[in-house]
């Protein structure tokens, strides 16, 4: 899968035709990957299953669209069920008060949360780490209260029903037809991240996430960079949370607005891997599958909770790079005469180890530039093959 | 105070290409600079040296917008740069690099370079690749710094050295007219200090102008043209490497007497 970071040029003709063989396993599991979810309505055996894979998408789309900002430049928001529920209430309201048609009013609600989230980032991105973290999470709490009180409009903790966009489908077809939409809304979001990921912005997002006045210093316009890559993620939650509403068809403050939401997308966007296009899609699939077990077997109790907790520790402390990452590891490791980056420059640093001088003991410094040491000694420092 | 010498300008025979008029910082009850006036000399390699703690890096961050003066101005020839954002700095052709050397880990040495680089727009920025000409210059700076081997290598994975190297070049990468280098030869062997101060020169004979805060002091004296000596915030002497390696003021910052 491509990852954020491979994009620039191709690499020693040595590896070139171990990648080939990589690139066509990649693109038969991406082939079979993208066919069972697009056929999974025909394929699945009862409506309920529709259902589900809806909620994963939804996951999907709100993980990837997350990614925008989590991915690349590093920021950790707890805050974008904010977006999400201001983009499924926009929607409700929008066609119940003004009698807008229901796409028309997703359309909208998607742009004025959008124009919200331009001051809200402007704003929480002045702090970094733990405070924006924080910062996140008052913004989701300080929307639910709002749409928790404003009984007369939003209908408070009583919940607010939203016109379905398709009167006539019966469920399963209203599920199936909801699969679609959300997935049409993936490939978008995907593409744009994808298409970020590989442009010079994206370049500048990324420095972003590695060392913040470092880029600054060399001209990048942080500031601005960060509040772009916010407002597009906040904007691709809100459609999400828009279809949402026209999915669902009941909203209430305290499931919209909720950090816990937030948590679980993170969490799959994190188990996935952040540096890849497709690591939420498949953190979501995941975690969302799991969540929906989690409910359907143990729904009285808060089971799911608990292990959304303990795979959110897990991920941290063993796959901070997410699984996909794991697996490409893992492919790296079993391949025959594997010459992985990684690998290569681990080398490297050991024949430099070999040749170049520590810092303090200066006095058997050996003037050879390290580039012809490391010819010189990688035949000796190589293990026999 | 003991320190008695009075550097407000020091031997302005050449222009100040960068300048600054009572620039003055405090972190709590610690003065770290305090009224600092002084000019760097265009197409010099001007030289910052003073004991630990006497605000060196602190100067160097007010200078770059890294961090905002309690008072003072920050001059680029007559033009007030105070309080700029620091990308707006760096857009001036002021390139600097950091104390302890500053990468971005986890990307590709030659994609460290490719950052560096402006766009034209926000449109080309958010749509375009990087132009093969930048790819190519990106590889000749790195095979000038001499590391154009490791292009493909994060940048997590190359030696400190290499890395010192690497930040080097990702400067070089936005052409800047004036070049500030906290401790280029921090840490570094003295194969590598060579090479550094080597690349120094060269650029220096460019056009390129140097402010340089280093402690090595052979290599201070041997590569600065003008030298401003800081001690407790303040600048204590100014002058060119033979004036300062006799003036007791120095000796007396540094050694105690």
């Amino acid at each position: 899968m491509p990852s954020a970071s491979d994009h620039i040029v191709g690499t020693g003709v040595a590896r070139t035709r171990d990648r080939g063989v990589v690139r066509i396993i990649k693109g038969v599991v991406l082939l079979a990957g993208a066919a069972l979810l697009v056929s999974w309505p025909s394929l699945a055996a009862n409506p309920y299953l529709v259902s589900a894979g809806v909620v994963v998408l939804n996951y999907a789309v709100f993980a990837s669209s997350w990614n925008i900002m989590g991915g690349l430049t590093g920021y950790i928001s707890l805050g974008h069920a904010a977006y999400f529920g201001l983009g499924a209430y926009g929607t409700a309201l929008l066609i119940q008060n003004f009698d807008i048609p229901s796409f028309g009013a997703w359309f909208l609600a998607g742009l004025l949360t959008l124009v919200i989230a331009i001051p809200v980032g402007w704003a929480a991105l002045r702090v970094r780490g733990a405070s924006f973290v924080i910062v996140t999470i008052a913004l989701v709490l300080v929307l639910a209260l709002i749409f928790q009180s404003l009984r007369g409009i939003t209908g408070g903790s009583d919940g607010l029903i939203v016109p379905r966009p398709f009167p006539d489908l019966l469920r399963p077809e209203h599920h199936a037809t909801f699969y679609y939409i959300y997935a049409g809304l993936l490939a978008v979001v995907l593409a744009v991240w994808f298409v970020i990921a590989r442009s010079r912005f994206g370049a500048g997002l990324k420095a972003i996430r590695e060392d913040e006045d470092k880029a600054e210093s060399l001209g990048i316009p942080t500031t601005r960079y960060k509040g772009i890559a916010h407002a597009l993620s906040a904007y691709f939650v809100a459609l999400g949370g828009g279809l949402y509403a026209l999915w669902f068809g009941d909203l209430d403050p305290i499931m919209q607005f909720s950090v816990l939401l937030s948590a679980e997308v993170v969490l799959m966007a994190l188990l996935g891997g952040v540096r890849f296009l497709l690591g939420p899609l498949v953190g979501a699939i995941i975690v969302g599958t799991a969540l929906e077990y989690f409910v359907l077997n143990f729904g009285e109790t808060q089971l799911h909770l608990v292990a959304t907790g303990i795979l959110l520790a897990v991920v941290v402390l063993f796959l901070p790079d997410g699984v996909l990452a794991g697996l490409s590891e893992l492919v790296a490791r079993f391949r025959p005469q594997a010459t992985s980056i990684r690998e290569m420059t681990a080398e490297e640093l050991q024949n430099q180890r070999v040749s170049e001088v520590r810092p303090g003991s200066g006095v058997d410094a050996d003037p050879t530039s390290s580039e012809r040491s490391e010819q010189e000694l990688a035949p000796v420092e190589r293990s026999p093959s | 105070m003991t320190a008695t010498v009075e550097p407000t300008s020091p031997a302005p025979a050449t222009p100040s290409v960068l300048s600054t008029r009572g620039l003055t910082k405090s972190f709590g009850g610690v003065h770290a600079v305090r009224d600092v006036s002084v000019g760097f000399l265009e197409g010099k390699v001007n030289g910052l040296i003073g004991p630990n703690g006497s605000g060196k890096t602190t100067f160097f961050n007010m200078v770059t917008g890294m961090i905002k003066p309690d008072s003072g101005e920050v001059m680029q020839g007559e033009r007030s740069i105070t309080r700029w954002a620091p990308h707006r700095i760096a857009r001036l052709g002021i390139g600097r690099s950091f104390q302890l050397c500053r990468v971005f880990p986890r990307l590709t040495v030659l994609e460290n370079l490719l950052v560096a680089v402006r766009p034209t727009s926000l449109a080309s920025a958010l749509l375009g690749a990087h132009h093969a000409p930048t790819v190519a210059r990106a590889r000749e700076i790195l095979a000038r710094v001499g590391i154009e081997h490791l292009e493909h290598a994060e940048a997590r994975d190359i030696s400190y050295g290499q890395q010192k190297l690497l930040e080097l070049g990702g400067v070089l990468m936005a052409d800047p007219r004036i070049i500030m280098l906290d401790e280029p030869a921090g840490g570094v062997n003295p194969a590598l200090i060579e090479r550094i101060a080597t690349l120094i020169r060269e650029l220096n004979a460019e056009g390129r102008t140097f402010i340089v805060v280093e402690h090595n002091m052979d290599l201070v004296m041997n590569l600065c043209d003008h030298i401003v000596v800081f001690d407790r915030g303040r600048p204590i002497a100014a002058g060119v490497p033979a004036e300062i390696q006799s003036d007791p003021a120095v000796l007396e910052a540094y050694l105690g007497v």
